[in-house]
C-alpha cells in the first residue's frame, strides 16, 4: 500500500486528442515523471485514478489506456467543471498529479475462458476501451472466448476512440456493433439505441459475462434486455459512478449502501448491487 | 397558554377537516424539558400533538419556501413578518398559506435557564402566567419568565402577527421600543475595534450553516458559499473565509431580515450574529426609514430605488 | 478482568499535569466564553474537570477541521509537492468523557485499515487518552444503549473516576499503565475501590435505556424505501450541527487553496447533510432532499458501519440531541425505525 495515499505523483502531458467534434471530450496521454512511480503503477482495466490539477483540485477518471501499453496512461476527460475545465486548457508538457490506481477493476480471472459482451454508451465507454484492448492484446487474447462490443453515442461526432474503432472493425477476433441515436452527414452505420442493438445482437448467455457501462438511461433499458436473453445477475457487471473525493473509502461520500464505489467498486455485479440499498446512479 | 394550545388545535382541526389545507405546521412537545419543536400535522387525529408554550422558539416560516402543499402555519409576530417578506419575494403565494397568528409573549432562552440550574437536574418545566417553574427530583424553582427570554424577544417591537388569517389569543400591547443601544455602542467603536470584536466572534464559527438554514429568508437554491464556478470562499474555518461568509450573509439579508433571532438560537457555539444583522437593520432604518416585514405593499429599499435615496457616499465620498 | 488501578488525590492533579506538559502537548476541556471546548492547554489551571461534556467532540485533536495534506508549487511544465513533516511531540487528550474516547475507536478503524491515513494515524500513535468517567450522565446521554457506558474504559488508556477528594485511575492499556508510574499516583485501597464501584453502578442505573430492539440493522435495510422517512425528517434544516459535533462523524472534502503558483491541498470537514455533498458534475444528485441525506446518516451509523467496521457509528454522547435546533432526536428516530413503523 502507498505510504501516503493522499499525495499524488507527477505525470506529464504528452498528447491531447480531441475525441468529439465539439471538443468537449479530450483524451490525455500522460508519461511518468518519476521512474519509480511508473514501476509502482500496476493496474487492470476498470480501475481509475484521481488526477490533480494543482490549484484547482482533483477529479476521478477511468483508465482509458491498457496495462499492455506501458509507459503511458490515458484518460478521457469531459469538460464539465472546475478541474476538467482547467485540464482542457492544458498543453503538451504541462504537469499534473495522479493518485492511483484506485478501485477494483473488472474481474479478469472470472472472465477467463468465457465469452464477453461489452455494452457501452457515450462517455462511459472509457474503461471498456481499456478492457477491449487488453483482451485483444496478443498475450491475452487466447485466455478469453468470443468478444462482442456494442458501443453507441448520441451522434457520430460524439463517438470516442475512432482510431481504435477502425482497428477493431478490421479484426476477425471480435464483433463490433456501433450505433448512434441520431445520424449525421456521411454516417453509414447503424442508427438506433444501444439496448435495441443489444436485443438484436442477442448474445448467448451460456458461459458468458456482460459488462454494461454508460448513462443511467442506457443501463436502465439494457439490463432487462440481458435478463430476457438469459443473463443471470452474477453474470452482469456494471461500473458505477458517484461523486468521489478521497478515492480510498474514507471521506464518506461515494457510498451506495455499505459499499464505497471508490474502494469496493466501481465494478459490481448486478448480484452484489441487488443487496445494496439503492440510491445508485449507474 | 393552555387556552392558546386548545385554540390552535381546534383551528387546525377545522382547517384539515374542511380540507382548506393539506398540512399544518406548528409546534409539538420536544423530547426534553424546555424544548418544543416544529411538527407537521396532516391528519385530524394528530392535531392534539400541537402545543403552544414559551419554548416554541423556531421560526416556522423557514419551512415555507418551495412548499407545494396548501399550508397552515402557526405564526408568531416574527414568523408573520418573515411571511410578508417571502410573499413580496414571491417565495410564497398568499393564497397558498393560512396564518394562524399567535401574539407572542416571547420565548424562553434555555441557555440562560441552564446557566442558572444544571440542565441534567431539570425533569420538567412548565409555565404558569409569568412564571417558569422548573422541577427536578430534589428541587422546585420558580423563575420569572421575563428574566429568561431570548435577546431577540426582549427587543421585539411587533409581537402581534402583522398578517394573519386566524388569530389565537388576544393581541398584546406593543409598547416595547427598541433603542438599538447595543448597536450605538458598536457604532461608537473605531473600525479596528469593530473588526477585532467581529473577528473574535467569527473565530468561534464551525461553518455548520445552521444560521443560514434556520433563517426564513435564506432560501437560495445555491448559496454563494457552495458555488464552485467561481468559488467565492473556501470551505474551511479559515478566519478570512469565515468572516466573508458572515458579512456577506448579513448583507444579503440587509433590508430583508425581520430580526426573528433564529440564526442566533440555532448557532451551537454562540456567535453574536445579532450584532451584524441588527447593525444592518438599524442602518436600513436610518438611511431609508424602512423596516422589513411590516407591509406587503412596501418594496425593500435594496430591491428598488427612489430619486431621493441618500447618495452622499457617491457624490461626496 | 483486573486492570492496574491507583489513586490520584485531587491536590496532586496539577503537578501531574505539569509533568505531562513538560514533554507533551496536552489537550483538555477549557472554558471559552459560555462553552466548554477541548483545546490545548499550557498550564494545569486552564483545565476544567467539573463539567458535563464539551460542546464539540475531541475528534479535532486527531482529525482537525482543516489540515494541510501537502504544499505544492506548480508552474508551466513543472511541479513540486512537499509533505509537511509530522509533529514529534506526543499528545495527551485529558479529561474527555468515555463516550468520546470510544468515538476515537471508530475513527481508528476508518482511518486505519488497509489504507492507512498517516495524518490521523501518526498523531494517534503518539496520543494517550485519559478520560474522566461520568457520575451524573445527562438525560440526553445514551452511551449505554450504544455499547458503551458512563464509566466505560473502552478507548481510554487511563480512566479517572471522581470519588470525592480523589480519582480512582484505571489503566486500560500499556500506555495507561506507564502513566500510573508518575509520582502523583498512590496505591489504591479497598474502600476507594468499593466507592468507585458504587459510583459506576449508580451512574449506569441513572440512565434511561433507548428502546432499541436487536433487529435494528435488519429493520433499517427493510425500511430503506419506506415513506416513514419523510415524516421522520421533515423538520430537519439540513445544517451540519449534528455531524460536526459528533465524535464519530468523519466525512471530509479535499480542496486546493492556491495563491498564485503555490498552494496547499487541504482536507476539511464536510457533511453528508449538506445539499451538494453527493452532487455530481452533471448536476445529478442521488440525494436531492433532506430525506435522502438524513436517511444516509442514520443508515451509515446504524447499518453500514456495523457491517463494515463491526461497530455502530454512534457512541451515544447526546450532542446531536441537545444541539439540534429543531430537536430532531436521533434516539426517537432509531427507536421508531427499530419498531418497524413510523412514530
Amino acid at each position: 500500500m502507498m505510504e501516503n495515499p493522499y499525495v499524488p505523483f507527477l505525470m506529464r502531458v504528452e498528447e491531447i486528442l480531441a475525441e468529439t467534434d465539439d471538443d468537449n471530450i479530450k483524451t490525455f496521454e500522460l508519461s511518468f515523471v518519476g521512474k519509480a512511480d511508473e514501476e509502482r503503477f500496476v493496474y487492470t482495466p476498470g480501475q481509475f485514478a484521481e488526477i490533480s490539477v494543482f490549484g484547482k483540485g482533483e477529479a476521478p477518471f477511468g483508465m482509458a489506456s491498457t496495462p499492455t501499453s506501458p509507459g503511458r496512461l490515458a484518460f478521457s476527460v469531459s469538460k464539465i467543471g472546475v478541474v476538467t475545465g482547467e485540464l482542457h486548457r492544458m498543453e503538451k508538457g504541462d504537469v499534473v498529479g495522479v493518485r492511483g490506481p484506485l478501485g477494483n477493476g473488472y474481474p479478469l480471472e472470472s472472465f477467463k475462458g468465457t465469452n464477453l459482451v461489452l455494452v457501452g454508451g457515450g462517455f462511459g465507454f472509457s474503461t471498456l476501451r481499456s478492457l477491449t484492448n487488453f483482451i485483444l492484446h496478443d498475450s491475452n487474447r487466447k485466455d478469453y472466448g468470443e468478444l462482442s462490443v456494442i458501443y453507441g453515442a448520441r451522434r457520430p461526432g460524439l463517438l470516442l476512440y475512432k482510431k481504435d474503432l477502425e482497428i477493431w472493425r478490421e479484426r476477425g477476433d471480435l464483433r463490433l456493433h456501433l450505433t448512434v441515436d441520431k445520424s449525421e452527414n456521411g454516417w453509414q452505420g447503424h442508427v438506433g439505441f444501444v439496448p435495441d442493438v443489444a436485443r438484436s445482437v442477442a448474445p448467448n448467455p451460456r458461459n458468458a459475462y456482460a459488462v454494461v457501462c454508460g448513462p443511467p438511461a442506457m443501463i436502465q433499458f439494457t439490463l432487462p434486455v440481458l435478463k430476457d436473453l438469459g443473463f443471470g445477475h452474477e453474470n452482469i457487471f456494471l461500473s458505477l459512478e458517484m461523486r468521489m473525493k478521497c478515492g480510498i473509502g474514507k471521506c464518506g461520500r461515494c457510498n451506495v449502501g455499505s459499499k464505497y464505489i471508490c474502494s469496493d467498486g466501481p465494478v459490481f455485479s448486478q448480484q452484489e448491487l441487488s443487496h445494496l440499498t439503492t440510491e445508485a446512479h449507474g | 397558554m393552555r387556552q392558546l394550545t386548545t385554540d390552535i388545535r381546534s383551528m387546525a382541526r377545522k382547517l384539515l377537516q374542511e380540507k382548506k389545507v393539506q398540512v399544518v405546521i406548528g409546534f409539538e412537545r420536544g423530547s426534553m424539558p424546555l424544548r418544543s419543536r416544529p411538527c407537521f400535522v396532516r391528519k385530524e387525529e394528530e392535531v392534539d400533538r400541537l402545543v403552544w408554550d414559551g419554548f416554541c422558539e423556531n421560526t416556522l416560516a423557514a419551512y415555507l419556501p418551495k412548499r407545494k402543499e396548501k399550508t397552515a402555519i402557526v405564526a408568531k409576530g416574527c414568523d408573520s413578518r418573515a411571511v410578508v417578506e417571502l410573499i413580496k419575494e414571491k417565495q410564497v403565494q398568499r393564497d397558498q398559506v393560512i396564518l394562524i397568528g399567535v401574539p407572542c409573549r416571547g420565548m424562553v432562552d434555555r441557555s440562560r435557564v441552564e446557566a442558572r440550574v444544571t440542565p441534567g437536574r431539570i425533569l420538567q418545566a412548565e409555565e404558569r402566567e409569568d412564571l417558569l417553574i422548573l422541577k427536578g427530583s430534589d428541587f422546585e424553582e420558580a423563575l420569572s419568565r421575563s428574566d429568561f427570554l431570548h435577546d431577540s424577544c426582549k427587543t421585539c417591537t411587533h409581537p402581534n402577527p402583522v398578517l394573519h388569517d386566524l388569530l389565537a389569543g388576544e393581541s398584546l400591547d406593543e409598547k416595547n421600543q427598541d433603542s438599538f443601544s447595543d448597536i450605538e455602542i458598536f457604532d461608537a467603536m473605531t473600525p479596528e475595534e469593530r473588526w477585532s470584536y467581529l473577528s473574535k466572534e467569527v473565530d468561534k464559527c464551525i461553518r455548520c450553516y445552521a444560521c443560514r438554514n434556520a433563517c426564513p429568508l435564506c432560501y437560495c437554491p445555491e448559496c454563494f458559499v457552495d458555488a464552485s464556478l467561481p468559488q467565492w470562499i473556501g470551505k474551511s474555518t479559515d478566519s478570512s473565509d469565515t468572516m466573508i461568509f458572515h458579512l456577506m450573509r448579513a448583507y444579503h439579508l440587509a433590508g430583508r431580515c425581520v430580526a426573528c433571532g433564529a440564526c442566533e438560537r440555532a448557532c451551537p457555539v454562540g456567535v453574536d450574529l445579532r450584532k451584524l444583522n441588527r447593525k444592518l437593520l438599524k442602518d436600513v432604518k436610518d438611511l431609508f426609514g424602512y423596516e422589513a416585514g411590516l407591509c406587503l405593499d412596501e418594496v425593500s429599499p435594496l430591491a428598488t430605488f427612489r430619486p431621493d435615496d441618500p447618495e452622499h457616499f457617491i457624490v461626496n465620498p | 478482568m483486573s486492570s492496574p488501578s491507583k489513586i490520584l488525590k485531587k491536590d496532586r492533579l496539577a503537578s501531574f499535569l505539569e509533568r505531562l506538559l513538560q514533554e507533551r502537548q496536552v489537550f483538555a476541556p477549557v472554558r471559552k466564553g459560555e462553552v466548554i471546548l477541548i483545546r490545548e492547554i499550557d498550564s494545569p489551571s486552564q483545565a476544567v474537570l467539573e463539567y458535563r461534556n464539551a460542546k464539540e467532540s475531541p475528534k479535532s485533536v486527531l482529525f482537525p477541521q482543516r489540515e494541510t495534506l501537502f504544499r505544492y508549487r506548480a508552474e508551466k511544465g513543472k511541479a513540486e509537492v512537499d509533505i509537511p513533516s509530522g509533529r514529534e511531540q506526543g499528545r495527551v487528550v485529558f479529561g474527555i468523557r468515555p463516550c468520546d474516547a470510544r468515538g476515537l475507536l471508530l475513527l481508528d478503524k476508518v482511518f486505519g485499515g488497509d489504507c492507512r491515513d498517516p495524518y490521523y494515524a501518526d498523531k494517534r500513535a503518539n496520543t494517550v487518552v485519559v478520560s474522566l468517567g461520568c457520575a451524573n450522565p445527562n438525560p440526553a446521554c445514551f452511551c449505554l444503549s450504544m455499547g458503551g457506558g458512563p464509566c466505560s474504559a473502552e478507548g481510554s488508556d487511563l480512566l479517572l473516576l471522581d470519588v470525592g477528594d480523589r480519582y480512582v485511575a484505571e489503566a486500560g492499556s500499556e500506555k495507561g499503565t506507564a502513566l500510573l508510574e508518575d509520582e502523583a499516583f498512590e496505591k489504591v485501597d479497598e474502600e476507594t475501590v468499593a466507592l468507585a464501584e458504587k459510583v459506576k453502578r449508580e451512574s449506569k442505573a441513572s440512565m434511561k435505556p433507548v428502546a432499541l430492539k436487536e433487529k435494528l440493522e435488519e429493520q433499517l435495510e427493510r425500511l430503506f424505501n419506506d415513506p416513514v422517512w419523510k415524516d421522520l425528517t421533515e423538520s430537519c434544516l439540513g445544517c451540519g450541527i449534528c455531524t460536526y459535533l459528533c465524535p464519530t462523524c468523519h466525512c471530509f472534502d479535499l480542496c486546493d487553496e492556491a495563491a498564485g503558483t503555490t498552494g496547499e491541498r487541504i482536507r476539511v470537514w464536510d457533511s453528508c447533510q449538506f445539499p451538494l455533498f453527493t452532487q455530481q458534475a452533471s448536476g445529478f444528485n442521488p440525494r436531492p432532499t433532506v430525506k435522502e441525506r438524513f436517511r444516509q446518516r442514520i443508515m451509515h451509523k446504524f447499518s453500514y458501519l456495523p457491517e463494515t467496521q463491526a461497530m455502530p457509528g454512534c457512541v451515544g454522547c447526546g450532542r446531536c440531541v441537545t444541539e439540534c435546533p429543531v430537536n430532531l432526536d436521533i434516539r426517537e428516530v432509531v427507536t421508531s425505525l427499530s419498531e418497524g413503523n413510523a412514530r
